[in-house]
């Protein structure tokens, strides 16, 4: 006997590690679709959290803070908000308070484009462009008449000394009747460069802009939104939510015990009266009892979560007045939702769980105890419940995880200051951040749920080792 | 006898016999062509007023006729005007009054039983839409997983595994957030998270054929990979699919009602979500017709694709009919 334990507890050892090594791909995974869905996709919300009347300083500082002002995963540069107007599809931008300045809408053989007229004109700027990063100036233009257009622009000091005199930068653009493009790269000094951008366009010439860019260099190619992600991740750092004001991380400390007094409850309820029903069903099985509570299981799970919301709170709570209707001061306050909860879940599980057992009751060793003469009783409940409990353990275990985001409609239809009515907040008013960190903290919990069930099963079937 | 008949019949006609003896699955299947039926109206309904460019009736607000009650007895004969036209006319007119509101209006005036066929509509729409999104995904992920085996397995299980590691409905409304509010963000948030379950339901039944001998059989007779994977193991496969769309249609109108109701789907068109969001304070001063409306619509879909979806899955899958013999 003592031989035997030993290899087994070597292989249980390397079974784990393997578990786990299986485990952090699919962690690696939600962090890529989270990156893919609220950074590539989405994109920084900084437009719609702060609002469009925010000065575009602010948006480059809520970007800086969340990263969103790097490159995507890899590369040198990334936009600015220095000429968000672009392209000028429905007006000239802040090209407006220049009067010379003529906005053409687009037409079959040009593009929408703003025209410069001979002279030297500032170039309007969103912010001004910071110390000690690279910049790269682009512009999509085309001359027209022959005519020859230049950058004017401050640079940076040579030397350290914020005293010492600019010098004046010219850039001649390169002459181009049809579309064409030209870069200017300059700045990266400890002194911001940049300053005072004027353009230049000789006498009886024009020049038309189609697109005008300005991108920051970033200080390596690997300085990109994705490695910022992964470090805050690794840092724990949840971020933080603009429309609370609050960190993240303290909001869901706050969220998560109100939301585990909501769904605990509803989840050992629910189990509890579920297992129950449907050993009812299998004991009856294939009577007018079995197939009514079929029918009943049904008839409960088409009835909409929303319906049994709405209509409950209305009834109970409103009409006959026999819970409060919105709150969260005592535990009289969660009876109603706690109900519900129960109630809505009850069709789906009655019918999971009779499935279950009725699997169980088809196995041989079934036909093998009532062969032998065994009670119909003493079968269900010494044999197969016992039996079905692998199932219904898995079952429970892998949704325990989702018991902490909460319930999104009962809570925030109850006023519980949850997880669920915090996401639907964090929704409505499109803030990313919290909806991202609930949604990687399910997803980890739910994976080491996953890796605790099969634990608990090789340590109680030594056959799933081998495989 | 009756031996010798069932192997004169197909694999397909052989469940559409089963089927047609179950009498609740062709109740719930009649259930669903009249549905099925109703959205088509509306979607003619709404086409037709697209292409006139009028506001159809069910957006337009007659604050007069708002709060009427569903009594289809609302004194239809006591009407004015077409007194001079003899019985027959005052019967037309109260026929045409009973016939104006059956389910009675809204809070702005417009009638609850036009804005249930749109909300029918728009149903269908995020059932059929969901399910060309997901259908293809699933079926193409879990063929190439179950067949290949190996590195691709491995890729195509991990990418499910992820996706089912994040809370669903959270996903569901983060991507509807992402791409804005409107029908489009709900097609994708539903139809991107819900291909998984049948992604490995398909996976496991192409391992599980990928074994048998017609395989074998197809790869000797050297029959390219396309082939062999849509041609002859799909079909065998099919019947999953049929039960899974059956099952994924009502979740996809659920979840497309939550979605409205919160705010971030159907946005100013008549879906389900929106009236049972507009009837629930309507709900609380009496007004009980257009929640009542709304809901039972739902209720009686969702059922009927249910049990439909149940008694398709008895009717077609083989170990049962194994089983029985």
């Amino acid at each position: 006997m003592a031989s035997d334990i030993r290899p087994v507890s070597k292989y249980m050892g390397r079974y784990i590690i393997r578990r786990i090594g299986q485990m952090i791909p699919i962690v690696f995974g939600v962090m890529l679709i989270t990156f893919i869905l609220f950074n590539m996709v989405g994109g920084s919300p900084a437009l719609l959290l702060l609002g469009r009347h925010v000065s575009p300083q602010a948006l480059e500082e809520f970007d800086e803070v969340r990263g969103f002002n790097k490159p995507l995963v890899f590369g040198w540069w990334s936009g600015t908000r220095a000429y968000d107007d672009t392209p000028f599809d429905a007006h000239a931008g802040a090209w407006r308070a220049l009067e010379a300045v003529e906005h053409q809408p687009a037409t079959d053989d040009a593009p929408a484009h703003i025209r410069l007229p001979s002279g030297t004109h500032a170039i309007p700027l969103n912010f001004a462009p910071r110390a000690n990063t690279g910049f790269r100036w682009v512009i999509e233009y085309r001359l027209t008449d022959t005519g020859s257009a230049a950058l004017l622009f401050a640079e940076a000091p040579e030397d350290e000394d914020p005293d010492a005199e600019r010098m004046e930068r010219r850039v001649e653009l390169p002459p181009a009747e049809r579309w064409s493009r030209a870069t200017v790269r300059f700045g990266s000094g400890a002194e911001p460069a940049g300053l005072n951008m004027r353009m230049e366009v000789a006498e009886g010439a024009s020049l038309d802009i189609r697109r005008m860019e300005l991108q920051r260099r970033a200080n390596h190619p690997l300085d990109s939104q994705f490695v910022f992600y992964l470090g805050q991740i690794f840092k724990g750092d949840l971020g933080y939510s603009e429309s609370m004001n609050q960190p993240i991380a303290q909001m869901i400390r706050q969220g998560v015990v109100p939301s585990l007094m909501l769904t605990v409850p509803i989840f050992l309820i629910g189990l509890v009266i579920s297992i129950s029903l449907s050993l009812v069903c299998a004991f009856y099985r294939n009577t007018w009892v079995d197939r009514s509570l079929v029918i009943m299981a049904v008839a409960l799970m088409s009835i909409n979560y929303l319906v049994w919301i709405v209509v409950g709170q209305y009834l109970a709570a409103y009409r006959w007045g026999w819970f409060p209707v919105w709150g969260f001061e005592s535990w009289i306050y969660l009876v109603l939702p706690v109900t519900i909860g129960v109630i809505s879940g009850l069709g789906n599980d009655v019918r999971f769980y009779r499935t279950i057992m009725l699997d169980e009751m088809y196995k041989e060793y079934v036909r093998t105890a009532f062969a032998k003469g065994v009670g119909k009783r003493s079968v269900l409940f010494k044999h197969v419940l016992k039996n079905a409990m692998i199932a219904v353990i898995t079952n429970v275990v892998i949704a325990i995880p989702f018991l902490y985001t909460g319930s999104l409609l009962l809570e925030s239809f109850f006023g519980i200051p949850g997880l669920g009515y915090m996401a639907v907040n964090a929704i409505m008013s499109s803030d990313v951040d919290v909806i991202r960190a609930i949604v990687l903290i399910g997803a980890v919990l739910y994976v080491v749920a996953n890796l605790a069930t099969d634990i608990c099963y090789a340590f109680v079937d030594p056959r799933v080792k081998l495989k | 006898m009756d031996n010798l008949e069932q192997t004169t019949r197909s694999l397909w006609g052989d469940a559409w016999h089963r089927l047609r003896r179950n009498r609740l699955a062709m109740i719930c299947l009649g259930i669903v062509i009249l549905y099925t039926a109703l959205a088509a109206y509306g979607e003619v309904v709404y086409r037709w007023h697209q292409w006139k460019d009028i506001t159809p009736s069910y957006q337009r607000t007659n604050i007069e006729m708002q709060y009427l009650p569903p009594s289809p007895f609302r004194q239809p004969f006591a009407l004015e005007g077409d007194v001079d036209a003899g019985f027959g006319g005052r019967m037309s007119a109260g026929l045409r009054e009973l016939t104006r509101h059956p389910l009675g209006t809204d809070g702005l005036g417009r009638d609850v039983l036009q804005r249930l066929i749109q909300g029918t509509r728009i149903a269908y729409m995020v059932g059929i839409v969901v399910s060309l999104i997901a259908i293809p995904i699933g079926v193409i992920l879990g063929c190439l997983a179950g067949y290949f085996r190996g590195r691709v397995d491995d890729f195509i299980v991990w990418l499910y595994s992820t996706f089912a590691a994040i809370p669903g409905l959270l996903f569901i409304l983060a991507i509807a957030m992402v791409v804005g509010r409107g029908l489009l963000g709900v097609y994708l948030g539903i139809g991107l998270t819900i291909w998984v379950g049948l992604c490995r339901l398909i996976r496991g039944e192409v391992i599980k054929h990928g074994e048998r001998p017609y395989v074998a059989a197809a790869h000797a007779l050297g029959l390219g990979h396309t082939r062999i994977i849509f041609r002859h193991i799909l079909p065998n496969v099919f019947h999953v699919v049929i039960v899974t769309f059956t099952l994924m249609f009502p979740a996809a109108i659920g979840t497309e009602v939550f979605l409205s109701f919160l705010g971030i789907g159907a946005q100013g068109e008549p879906s389900w979500g929106i009236m049972i969001s507009n009837a629930r304070l309507r709900l609380w001063h009496g007004v009980w017709w257009e929640m009542a409306a709304a809901t039972t619509a739902l209720f009686f879909i969702v059922l009927a694709f249910n049990l439909l979806g149940d008694a398709l899955r008895d009717a077609l899958d083989p170990r049962l009919r194994t089983g029985r013999q």
